[in-house]
């Protein structure tokens, strides 16, 4: 079982920046994921963690051991890659033995260590099998019991998920984190998929551009957002544009908005006077008839099934997103009472 | 609908032209060689009256054609080991490694295809001979006292054939390479092995189809060279495709020149038949 400390970690190519000196610390047995649009650095964090990819600065730590200067074959990791890289001339059971054979385990013991580790991905008696003659999410899982049938120390996923389909991305994810809790590997995940990252991790890692963002539990990072990016990366957001009437000393704040004066969190203080935004999910808003919370015009409205997605403006200007259930139809046109509690609402920049 | 179902005749009216083709200009010849191989020689006449199996008892009675057999098979070997462990790496940079020039690169493995093969071989000769560019050179710095031996031998027709065929070579395993996901080394780095093992066990075995079909045309093609071996192994060293045409063209035996001929593609087949069972894939049937 490992910890794993990245500290000040820097990868650049040329004069860019493709990592610019993060620090995050994994407890063992985490599951932590890497959040970000594509180029933002994630993936070659990973790698660097993997050890395919030179550092140029920083360390990274495998229980204190600095491993920047060991080679991929011998950090003792388990890795998934998006595409599976099952090696297509074995069967399951010699893709399975590889890591087995690299690491000299005897015979009987590599036999029994196959045999649990299928067992466990679900695969038993596929043992004969070439990948090719698997669908996706079984190559998928034996890709998975391939980086755990060597008990690395840590298991590293770069978007294993992307190439499934919709169904079997959503039974992967709970099949991925109830095996992860169930061996209790320290987990590093790489996704640029915000549901996928919320539902597995313990701690999600929000980055942009070679850096942290945010870190914190899912919640955290949905609701608690730190700033405009995190904010509209990991789900729908609106944002609503207020006063600050009270900027308190005792990490509260009152501002004055549309939907009346809203007390919220704030460690920083706030002139009087001073505009600011906060952030409101879709899903806090509850429509109703004119009268409770803010007053506003429904600009259209679209389809969806379950739900109906509403566009609303706003008294004030503001134009806002929300979602209702159809036992509740709403014209366009009508004017409706917009309510949200005050707890939901979140002023960005409220940590700094 | 699946084309094996098709009824009717349309299908095979579709391919007569192409039977026809092939039939008249390829399978007729051949069936003509093989009789001819049959014939009895003429005097003063292509072919007598009558047959014989004369022919292919004065080829495998002589050792000179025996001896010729086994050394053509031997400068072919030896032009694909060389072509091999040359173009390998050469097809591994052009297919992997991040290279500025690639284009460049590619087109210089091309460029030997893009000049006639006659001009190359009497390019080789320039090079090769006792007056030629290297020996003079090698002589002028006093690193030897006389001319190396470098062509009319084995050796200058090896040396030769590799630089004619090397794209063939490289060609086809720069493809198969190519075809291979590149995260697969990385897969079995991650699982302990070291660069040379992830090599060696990854993609070395699945490279192979490239390295197969590589081997097997630069190898048919050595055998079957006719105007290097004729012009770098000058009358001392003659390979079996030489004393084909001379048995056809200089002497005039028709008949006795099929049946060597026939012998040659023979000898051809079975070793590419040898080498396609020792290299085969079990992971690619099924």
């Amino acid at each position: 079982m490992t910890e794993v400390s990245i500290e000040k970690l820097t990868k650049t190519f040329g004069s860019a920046r493709a990592v610019d000196g993060i620090s995050v610390r994994i407890a063992n047995g985490e599951f932590i994921s890497l959040l970000g649009p594509s180029g933002c650095g994630k993936t070659t964090t990973l790698k660097m963690i993997a050890g395919f990819e030179d550092v140029s600065g920083g360390a990274i730590r495998f229980d204190g051991q600095d491993v920047v200067n060991v080679p991929a074959e011998k950090r003792d990791i388990g890795m998934v890659f998006q595409n599976y890289a099952l090696f297509p001339h074995m069967t399951v059971e010699q893709n399975l033995a590889f890591g087995l054979e690299m690491r000299k385990v005897a015979k009987p013991e590599m036999r029994s260590r196959i045999s649990r580790v299928l067992e466990m991905v679900q695969l038993t008696g596929y043992a004969e099998r070439y990948p090719r003659q698997l669908s996706g999410g079984q190559q998928q899982r034996v890709a998975l019991g391939r980086a755990l049938v060597i008990e690395p120390k840590i298991l590293l996923l770069d978007e294993p998920l992307a190439n499934l389909d919709a169904k079997l991305r959503e039974e992967m994810r709970v099949f991925i984190r109830d095996l992860q809790r169930r061996v209790g590997i320290t987990t590093v995940y790489v996704t640029h998929d915000q549901a996928e990252a919320m539902t597995m991790s313990d701690r999600v890692v929000v980055m942009f551009g070679g850096r942290i963002a945010q870190i914190g539990v899912p919640a955290d990072i949905y609701e608690r957002p730190e700033n405009l990016d995190v904010a509209q990366f990991v789900g729908q957001v609106n944002l609503v544009k207020g006063t600050v009437r009270e900027g308190g000393s005792d990490g509260r704040c009152a501002v004055e908005t549309t939907f009346g004066v809203i007390e919220v969190h704030s460690a920083r203080m706030h002139a009087p006077g001073t505009a600011v935004t906060l952030t409101l999910r879709p899903e806090a808003i509850e429509l109703g008839a004119p009268g409770k919370g803010a007053k506003g015009t429904v600009l259209s409205s679209y389809y969806s099934g379950s739900l109906i997605d509403y566009r609303i403006e706003l008294e004030g200007g503001d134009i806002i997103h929300t979602q209702a259930f159809p036992h509740n139809r709403f014209a366009d046109k009508e004017r409706v009472g917009v309510y949200a509690p005050a707890d939901r609402f979140w002023l960005l920049g409220a940590a700094a | 609908m699946t084309p094996g179902r098709t009824k009717g005749m349309g299908p095979y009216l579709l391919i007569l032209p192409a039977v026809l083709l092939l039939g008249i200009f390829l399978v007729l010849p051949y069936l003509n060689i093989v009789l001819m191989s049959f014939r009895v020689p003429g005097q003063g006449t292509p072919y007598g009256v009558g047959f014989t199996a004369g022919n292919y008892v004065k080829f495998f009675t002589d050792s000179f054609y025996i001896l010729q057999v086994v050394n053509t098979l031997w400068i072919g070997l030896l032009t694909t080991a060389i072509c091999l462990v040359v173009g390998f790496p050469v097809a591994w940079q052009l297919a992997r490694a991040d290279m500025k020039f690639r284009g460049l690169a590619y087109g210089l493995v091309l460029s030997p295809l893009l000049v006639g093969i006659v001009i190359r071989s009497y390019g080789w000769t320039i090079l090769l001979g006792n007056n030629g560019l290297i020996n003079r050179t090698l002589l002028n710095i006093g690193l030897i006292e006389r001319p190396l031996p470098l062509m009319y031998n084995a050796l200058g027709i090896v040396i030769a054939l590799v630089h004619v065929f090397l794209p063939f070579m490289i060609l086809p395993i720069m493809a198969a390479i190519q075809g291979v996901d590149p995260s697969l080394h990385a897969a079995a780095r991650s699982l302990g092995a070291s660069k040379t093992t992830a090599f060696r066990r990854i993609i070395l075995p699945l490279s192979l189809p490239g390295i197969q079909a590589g081997c097997i045309l630069v190898f048919v093609l050595s055998l079957s060279a006719y105007v290097t071996p004729s012009l770098i192994g000058g009358l001392r060293v003659k390979t079996m495709a030489v004393t084909v045409v001379d048995a056809l063209i200089d002497t005039f035996q028709w008949p006795f020149g099929s049946a060597l001929a026939l012998c040659l593609s023979v000898t051809g087949a079975i070793a590419v038949v040898i080498f396609a069972r020792l290299t085969r894939m079990k992971w690619k049937a099924s």
